[in-house]
């Protein structure tokens, strides 16, 4: 299905950034590039803008990284999944997500509220996304009046039981991975990575395509230790939101038996001026209506 | 007589009837090599056999798969690390191979644990996801701490890790389950080159059902190629200790080789399955196709003086026995075509072809032999005779059986109390036979698969598995369904409302019977496509479609309501507390685990949340995970449905039906909350139900083609006391070998169950010849003891040389590793010999009472 955007669109807010940083939110590529280490300096936009300069694939990756996760200083989506299983089933999820990020590429801090399905309503998951050392993450369980505190031993966890991991929602920290740019052509870089701990990941190495125009990686595929390609994700849908090319609908897929989950975003607004303390435990159990419609 | 002409075309032209023998022989070998071998104990049942649909539905439903199940036995604990670095290493290498389904894989190093974080003061941090063993530990510190873990973890204590801690397994979901015989082999292969497993001293073993019955297979088509021409072999031999003369005992080995390789040639090109019972068809028909030849040369033999013409002679047996094999043929054919009437589809094909196989070998028999022997050298067929006065001469055979017939004739009373006696006492047998099978029994018990069956058997819950499901077939949205059209009718022309009173009407034409939920994810997700492309006036009645829907999708999850949810507990805590079930996995102990780690960690938070939306708040959780597809193998989607997986350590048909009762029996007692129906799946109940329906298709087959015979016996004597005689041997010979199965409690299986038709059949045939005979005899002598005295000359030889004919035929089974086709061997022999022994004891002392008493009669009359 198709979105109307323009119906959504939320009034125009001036982006002090002019440099694609698109933002998918949590979303979607499976590079949570943590680009600590990039600079946001004039060079880049350049070398954006004119892609006859031939990157090194540190810097592909850092801008993807930029593309992918660093939009605005904050932001707040609707989001949907539908989670189709091996016989056809479908699943749908909804939640509103809002994003703040404590420094430009830096530390972020995330709510996530469910909506539907109306059994688990008022739901809600807590981040604070920390570039050194584990995220903290929390949780809210209404039926149960509950918060706790949840650790995971990795981020390759099914994220509410969709096809999305953990990680591909708060990203992947690129110093995991070793790349090498494969080729290029008009319009996208494809490059490889391979993860530098085995045992922390499924995979053993995984194929990215990279749009050479939004840096958005468009299309990811995950190898096993075989070779065989395991899974799969696609950007379906790219959407300008403010000058921001943000993906609006992407698939995971489980190439194994094809089953797959959508999803897709309504509603994105980026900086909004979310204050500091609603990213509380406070704001679990009284979510902050006023910034989620 | 029309087979008079056929007679004479055969011994005029033998060139075109071999001509013709060996064109079909040759056709249906040209079929052979399409073979196509089905073990499957599920083709048992036919395609559209409600229970195996609703199995198959079960299984794509709920994503259930065939499973291999690996096991590593040790004498002590197996949470070292070092055994629990094979586990590690093995998983892996097993991961690896094609048709494995890897995410359905399990094993301690891709499953999840879920604990309480604590910190270094012990004091609580949260809650704890993580992978239970994502790498083998390294100190025996942090083997003990995953002990621990597995322990806390319903879903795997007994599952993976034996309650004993003394075994582990690996359970290999597979694409298809026959591959299972080669991926099974291949896990041999990856454990063989595991040094470590020896060096620990483990035990390995692989089990399961598909493994059980792919294997079965396999041995069955070794066991096609070397019983069946050990049986040939066997034949040949017996018929040259009979017959002396090369040349003449080609003659039936043609026949029974031309037999089998039509039949079996046809059966294949007509595009069947070998079964397990067709796989038995070849070493069934050799033995039963040379019968006939042996009567021919028999007395043949006894007949042709030096110097007569072969062709004469021949004609004169043949208008001699033609008559009499024509019915022995017709009714052994009855008695196999009754198996046509079981609801069994390999016993069907079996019988259908077992029967023409009879009816082929008696056209070959007639047709091919006297053509045969009538081109013979006189030389040859000199030897012949000489080799036959021979045998008779110092015949221990023939001493023996005239003793036999001057024993029947005398104490006849003697024997008629025996037999009533020994008739009532079987009788009393047959009422103790247990109906049972189990398809891993079908190894002998020192195969790798039995051993296998055992030893894991003996640690775990059970591998042996059955599904229980629950379904919600009867959703309550009718008043839903009243608001939904109410609000549709009152909401503003549009395109948006057309096409959703579209959907509507859509499932207001679905037939009654068909229909389920209205209110579904896909009606929801619709819903909410429209609310982004419809237009400002629609969206409020919009909305509230979309609420009322969605209620009612949710008020229809009753797996997630806690009132049902903990009476699904209790039952569960019932069958396992009852036995027979080993252990039960199931959606309460997936909500309740996730539901105590939420909460304190403590047993006392081992429990259902107490509301709907609490439990599927903490499923939620659960499907957090690495493995959230676990949860869709207890429960549907829509959560209507929910399976409980129970492990069994039996494989037995019988446990099964018990439990099966058992649980009918509580239901009524103790109700659910809610109105659901419950049904059973899982390959362990698919066995219990065709075997109920083997049990009652083999009494209808028996039955009928007990009439059958009797009428055709009646016709054939034309008189009904001969009828009833020539029913009698073959009521005695089954009745006391079923007594015998029921007083040595050999469990009433598979092959059990077809003996009796192949009794009947076969057992008729000696009754046939003998009132035949002596009927002949007795006119010829005018005397019935003369008849009975000439009858255990030649005519008994002929009998008992064809039970020990057909007897030793089967021998050959006994030498197989595989349990049906040893017990069909040893009962088929012994009923042959039983039946002959009836015929020759039991028909001569009643024929002699029955003369007394007309005479007795005769002679009050007189005075």
């Amino acid at each position: 299905m198709t979105i109307n955007v323009s119906n959504y669109m939320m009034q125009t807010v001036k982006s002090s950034v002019q440099i694609a940083l698109s933002f998918t939110l949590l979303l979607v590529t499976n590079f949570g590039l943590h680009a600590e280490e990039l600079s946001l300096d004039n060079s880049n936009t350049t070398n954006v803008t004119n892609n006859e300069v031939t990157k090194t694939v540190r810097d592909i990756i850092d801008q993807a990284n930029l593309a992918s996760y660093y939009a605005g200083n904050d932001g707040s989506a609707e989001a949907r999944i539908i989670i189709v299983d091996e016989n056809g089933n479908r699943q749908m999820r909804q939640f509103t997500i809002l994003r703040k990020d404590v420094q430009d590429l830096g530390d972020q801090n995330m709510l996530v509220f469910f909506s539907q399905p109306s059994n688990v309503k008022d739901t809600v998951f807590r981040v604070e996304k920390q570039l050194k050392g584990d995220d903290n993450r929390w949780l809210f369980l209404p039926a149960l009046d509950l918060v706790k505190r949840i650790s995971a031993g990795d981020k390759r966890t099914s994220f509410v039981g969709s096809h999305f991991y953990y990680e591909d929602v708060s990203g992947r920290n690129p110093k995991e991975d070793n790349f090498t740019l494969v080729s290029e052509d008009k319009t996208n870089y494809t490059i490889t990575a391979k993860p530098k701990d085995q045992n922390s990941v499924e995979f053993s190495s995984y194929t990215v395509k990279i749009n050479k125009q939004n840096f958005l990686p468009t299309e990811t595929i995950y190898f096993d230790q075989s070779n065989q390609a395991i899974r799969q994700m696609t950007v379906l849908q790219v959407q300008d939101i403010d000058g921001i090319p943000t993906v609006m609908k992407s698939r995971i897929t489980n190439l194994s038996n094809n089953s797959y989950t959508e999803m897709q975003f309504r509603n994105v607004k980026y900086n909004l001026g979310l204050p500091d303390n609603i990213f509380s435990e406070r704001s679990m159990r009284t979510p902050p209506k006023a910034w989620l419609e | 007589m029309n087979y008079q002409r056929l007679l004479n075309f055969a011994i005029e032209k033998p060139k075109v009837i071999y001509s013709l023998i060996l064109l079909i022989t040759l056709l249906s070998v040209a079929m052979l090599p399409k073979i196509a071998i089905d073990t499957d104990p599920e083709n048992m049942l036919s395609q559209d056999a409600p229970a195996r649909v609703f199995h198959n539905q079960i299984k794509t439903e709920f994503l259930m798969r065939d499973m291999i199940v690996v096991g590593l036995v040790s004498k002590n604990s197996i949470f070292t690390p070092e055994i629990l670095n094979i586990v590690e290493q093995l998983t892996n290498d097993i991961l690896q191979l094609d048709g494995v389904i890897a995410e359905d894989l399990l094993s301690l190093n891709v499953v999840d644990n879920i604990s309480q974080l604590t910190n270094e003061q012990g004091v609580n941090q949260g809650v704890l996801f993580e992978y239970l063993m994502k790498q083998a530990p390294t100190s025996a510190k942090a083997s003990q701490e995953i002990q621990q873990a597995v322990k806390r973890l319903p879903m795997l204590n007994n599952t993976l890790v034996s309650g004993d801690d003394k075994a582990v397994s690996i359970y290999v979901p597979i694409i298809a389950k026959d591959q299972s015989y080669i991926i099974a082999e291949q896990i041999r292969a990856l454990a063989a080159n595991i040094t470590a497993i020896e060096q620990e001293n483990l035990a390995f073993h692989i089990t399961g059902l598909p493994v059980a019955e792919d294997q079965f297979g396999y041995e069955m088509f070794v066991q096609m190629g070397v019983a069946a021409p050990l049986a040939g072999v066997a034949i040949f031999l017996l018929l040259w200790f009979f017959f002396r003369n090369i040349a003449l005992i080609i003659a039936p080995m043609v026949v029974a080789m031309a037999t089998v390789l039509i039949i079996m040639g046809s059966l294949i090109g007509l595009g069947f399955t070998v079964h397990i019972m067709s796989s038995m068809i070849a070493i069934f028909l050799m033995p039963i196709a040379v019968v006939d030849s042996v009567h021919i040369l028999s007395e043949f033999a006894d007949r042709f003086k030096a110097g007569d013409d072969a062709s004469k002679t021949i004609k004169k047996v043949m208008g001699h026995l033609y008559k009499p094999m024509l019915f022995t043929s017709i009714t052994s054919a009855v008695g196999f075509y009754s198996l046509m009437l079981t609801p069994i589809p390999p016993v069907k094909v079996f019988g259908a072809f077992i029967g023409s196989g009879i009816l082929l070998a008696f056209v070959l028999t007639i047709t091919y032999i006297p053509a045969y022997i009538a081109r013979m050298k006189p030389e040859t067929l000199a030897k012949l005779q000489r080799a036959v006065a021979l045998m008779e001469q110092k015949g221990r055979l023939a001493n023996s059986l005239e003793k036999l017939g001057a024993f029947s004739v005398k104490r006849t009373k003697l024997i008629l109390i025996t037999f009533i006696a020994l008739f009532a006492v079987s009788l009393v047998g047959v009422n103790r036979i247990i109906i049972n099978d189990n398809p891993v029994n079908w190894f002998k018990a020192d195969h790798e698969i039995r051993i296998a069956d055992k030893a894991l058997n003996k640690h775990f819950a059970g591998t042996y598995n059955a599904w229980l499901v629950f379904s919600n077939n009867n959703p309550q949205q009718q008043k839903a369904l009243d608001s939904f059209s109410k609000i549709l009718n009152t909401a503003y022309d549009g395109e948006t409302k057309i096409a959703i009173a579209e959907t509507y009407n859509q499932w207001l034409k679905i037939d009654s019977n068909e229909k389920s939920s209205f209110f579904t994810q896909d009606l929801l997700i619709q819903l909410d496509d429209f609310r982004f492309s419809a237009n400002e006036l629609e969206q409020p009645w919009l909305e509230q479609l979309y609420n009322v829907s969605e209620q009612a999708n949710n008020a229809q999850k009753i797996f997630t309501d806690p009132e049902m949810l903990n009476w699904l507990a209790k039952l569960q805590t019932a069958v396992v507390n009852k036995g027979d079930v080993g252990k039960i996995n199931s959606l309460t102990d997936i909500i309740s685990t996730v539901n105590r780690e939420l909460n304190s960690g403590d047993d006392k938070d081992f429990a259902i949340p107490n509301t709907s939306n609490g439990v599927a708040q903490t499923l939620l959780q659960f499907q957090s995970s690495h493995r959230p597809q676990d949860l869709w193998h207890f429960v549907s989607p829509d959560y209507q449905r929910t399976l409980l997986w129970l492990q069994m350590t039996s494989g037995d048909n019988q446990h099964m039906a018990n439990v099966v009762s058992w649980i009918d029996n509580y239901i009524n007692e103790n109700p659910p909350p809610i109105d659901v129906q419950h049904q059973w799946a899982g390959k362990s109940y698919l066995n219990v139900v065709w075997q109920d329906a083997m049990v009652s298709g083999m009494i209808d087959s028996l039955l009928s083609s007990f009439v059958i015979v009797f009428i055709m016996m009646m016709l054939l004597f034309r008189s009904i006391k001969y009828g009833i005689l020539a029913m009698l041997p073959l009521t005695f010979t089954i009745t006391m070998i079923y007594g015998l199965v029921g007083w040595f409690g050999k469990a009433y299986d598979m092959p059990i169950a077809v003996l009796s038709a192949l009794t009947l059949g076969l057992s008729i045939d000696f009754a046939i010849h003998f009132i035949q005979r002596v009927r002949e005899l007795e006119v010829e002598h005018q005397s019935l003891s003369k008849a009975l005295k000439a009858m255990f000359q030649e005519p008994s030889r002929a009998i008992t040389r064809n039970a020990i004919v057909i007897a030793i035929g089967f021998t050959p089974l006994l030498l197989s590793p595989l349990m049906p086709y040893i017990t069909v061997g040893f009962f088929l022999a012994s009923i042959m010999i039983l039946s002959a022994l009836v015929t020759l004891v039991l028909l001569p002392a009643i024929l002699t009472i029955l003369a007394r008493d007309r005479k007795t009669k005769n002679t009050k009359k007189l005075a």
